[in-house]
């Protein structure tokens, strides 16, 4: 990503739900509602930690995950992932999608850290959307992980009585 | 038999809640320091911190029957508070304390065993001609005699422990083919959680909603009810909101179900605070469930419309005290509810997110009452529950008490972790929510989504992400980031980050 200051003149936040939101760079600190601009302003201190203030209000906010252009926000309690995209890097991801095809395999990750109790099918299985696959206790619950999709067992990366942390891969699924 | 000082067999925020009123009555305290949470709060709070933290044991101090008795004689407690969860509901433990002459602040350890064993407290209620769904007489051995019993009653049937209670060991099965599996996932889970793999069949009732009824009982067979608490909004059986009292009773409906509750608690000689839960369906018939044989984390709600403290009821009762109240001197006066501000993702299935809280300010306010176990630096462990703090607001009436709620909700600061707060957010401006039509199938089956979305926050996170991507790559005098390789970033480099500004 050859990228310098000056030649870039807008960027695209792109949401993991593929809504995009326009700024121009540099970037103003107000943000437009109808016919006015709205201050906003990034600020920390020792009570509140970081956060927005924006129409007279605190967002609390927090940067969970950073990774090349992709950004993963906690805004308010509630997390938001965006890329960030020039004209140009957005121009050739467009390209590379248009390319790209379906999407066969499906991978079962651990929704939360805790302790496998039981998989309940073996590689091979043939499974339905909506089966149970896995019993993961955490936290004094037991939770059944569904299949997503119908398909195939392919791999079975876990066994009973396993802990596991939050997104560790339990299974991997062939998709019919 | 005066009470002097209590042991509290607890922690987080319930033992804080009971150091409160014990204070208030002039009664001293013990807590249990643990190396788990060597520094929660609930043990500045209390007179005496027994040290437990070099116990080697396996068992967690809070369910070591043995070592907790040790500690109350060792510290010269003439009581137990066991809170709830942990021991509150084990009738060896309140057994154990009496043979040691050790006051067990809750009910008789026959009333815990027949009420915590469902399918006794079935036929307890059952014989005392008590509204109940239909289902198996006893326990079921496996799962030919299940589907025999929902062949018999009707599908759908709920599973349930024996010894259960929470939500653990709970299955509902809608047709005979998934009896196998679901029978033995029920099992399972009712032997891990209750050390009992004993279930029983219930016909279940689909989408009701749960009413339940605080009730209050002294030793000399004195037993009135505190009015009822709406408890529909949960997931996986586990609440998440409740209210006092709940709109989809009418006074009649309420003195009957009173009644109801007070009678399954004198079929039990019950004393202390007890409450009788009962599933209401849309046609407003009222089922008995179980009943809790605890104080439960939902009591303030009931504190909150009737002015009575719960913990000094248990209190007193368990020193051998006379109800000061009759039936007819019990008024509900306004409406209040609960949310409980727990550790979790609500984007991710109210997956449980521990972790240190790092920032936490809490509204307060004449309407306003905020049950906390944890401050700024504590830790919410894996090992217990994921409550930061229960948010009780009060109104003059349903309407009053949301509207307080929203501003409340809009005050709570927590960072670290990641709440429920978002959900409470959407819920109070849910029309369902609003209209009270609710039931327990709310959450799973009347959302699309578990939080609040606004357009403006997911700009202003957009706006942020966008201005993070210009320091890092377009900024000259930005820190210098090696583009290609991915890594992980700790929210308190955004701090060190605005201070360059």
């Amino acid at each position: 990503m050859a990228t310098t200051g000056p030649k870039v003149k807008k960027l695209y936040a792109l949401s993991s739900e593929n809504k995009r939101f326009c700024f121009s760079q540099p970037l103003k600190h107000s943000i437009r509602i109808g016919k006015h601009d709205y201050e906003v302003k990034l600020k920390a201190d020792e009570k509140y930690g970081t956060y927005i203030l924006w129409k007279n209000r605190k967002y609390p906010v927090e940067i969970i995950r950073s990774r090349q252009n992709k950004y993963e926000i906690l805004f308010n309690d509630i997390s938001y992932t965006f890329t960030v995209e020039t004209p140009f890097s957005m121009q050739r991801m467009k390209v590379l999608n248009a390319s790209k095809g379906k999407n066969e395999k499906e991978t079962l990750k651990a929704p939360m850290p805790g302790k496998i109790i039981d998989v309940l099918v073996r590689e091979g299985s043939t499974v339905l959307r909506g089966e149970p696959l896995v019993i993961l206790e955490a936290m004094k619950m037991q939770n059944e992980i569904l299949s997503p999709v119908n398909g195939q067992i392919s791999k079975v990366l876990t066994k009973p009585n396993t802990n596991v942390m939050k997104d560790d891969m339990l299974i991997e699924i062939k998709v019919d | 038999m005066k009470i002097r000082r209590i042991l509290i067999a607890n922690r987080g925020e319930i033992a804080v809640r009971i150091i409160r009123t014990a204070r208030k009555m002039k009664i001293e305290t013990v807590a249990v320091k643990t190396a788990v949470e060597p520094n929660a709060i609930f043990l500045s709070d209390a007179d005496v911190i027994y040290d437990n933290t070099e116990d080697n044991s396996e068992i967690p101090v809070f369910l070591n029957i043995e070592r907790l008795i040790e500690i109350a004689l060792e510290t010269k407690c003439d009581a137990v508070h066991p809170g709830y969860g942990f021991l509150a509901e084990n009738a060896y433990f309140a057994q154990k304390c009496q043979d040691n002459g050790i006051n067990f602040i809750g009910p008789s350890p026959d009333a815990i065993h027949k009420m915590g064993y469902k399918t006794i407290a079935r036929k307890i209620a059952l014989s005392a001609g008590i509204p109940m769904a239909m289902g198996s007489e006893g326990n079921i051995g496996n799962e030919e005699e299940a589907v025999a019993i929902a062949d018999r009653i009707g599908y759908p049937v709920i599973i349930k422990a024996a010894s259960g209670g929470g939500g653990r060991g709970m299955r509902i099965v809608r047709n005979p083919g998934e009896m196998e599996k679901m029978f033995i996932i029920a099992s399972k889970e009712a032997e891990k959680a209750f050390n009992d793999p004993s279930v029983f069949i219930e016909k279940y009732i689909e989408n009701p909603k749960h009413i339940e009824f605080q009730v209050l009982g002294d030793k000399h067979g004195n037993v009135i009810h505190l009015g009822e608490r709406e408890c529909s909004i949960q997931r996986k059986h586990q609440k998440l909101l409740e209210e006092a009292p709940s709109i989809a009773l009418d006074d009649d409906l309420r003195n009957m179900m009173g009644k109801i509750a007070v009678q399954i608690a004198k079929a039990v000689n019950y004393y202390s605070a007890g409450t009788v839960e009962f599933l209401l369906d849309s046609e407003k018939n009222f089922y008995f469930m179980e009943m809790n044989t605890r104080i439960q984390v939902e009591h303030p709600v009931t504190e909150a419309i009737t002015g009575i403290d719960l913990i000094e009821q248990q209190i007193r009762i368990a020193a051998g005290d006379t109800l000061k109240f009759r039936q007819k001197d019990i008024k509900l006066r306004g409406w209040a509810i609960e949310c409980r501000i727990n550790a979790e993702d609500v984007q991710s299935g109210f997956a449980p997110d521990p972790g240190k809280i790092e920032k936490l300010s809490l509204p307060s306010g004449a309407n306003i009452r905020v049950d906390t176990g944890v401050q700024a630096g504590s830790a919410i462990v894996p090992s217990y529950d994921s409550m930061i703090a229960k948010l009780i607001v009060k109104g003059k009436d349903r309407r009053d008490a949301i509207k307080n709620c929203k501003l409340a909700l809009d005050k709570v600061w927590i960072k670290g972790t990641k709440t429920t707060l978002p959900f409470f957010r959407m819920l109070v401006r849910n029309p369902k929510f609003l209209n009270g039509t609710f039931t327990t199938a709310f959450i799973e089956k009347d959302l699309d989504k578990y939080y609040l979305n606004s357009e403006y926050e997911e700009m202003l996170a957009a706006w942020l992400a966008t201005k993070l991507f210009i320091e890092e790559n377009l900024m000259d005098n930005s820190i210098n980031v090696d583009f290609e390789n991915s890594r992980e970033m700790s929210p308190w480099l955004l701090n060190k980050r605005i201070n360059q500004f």
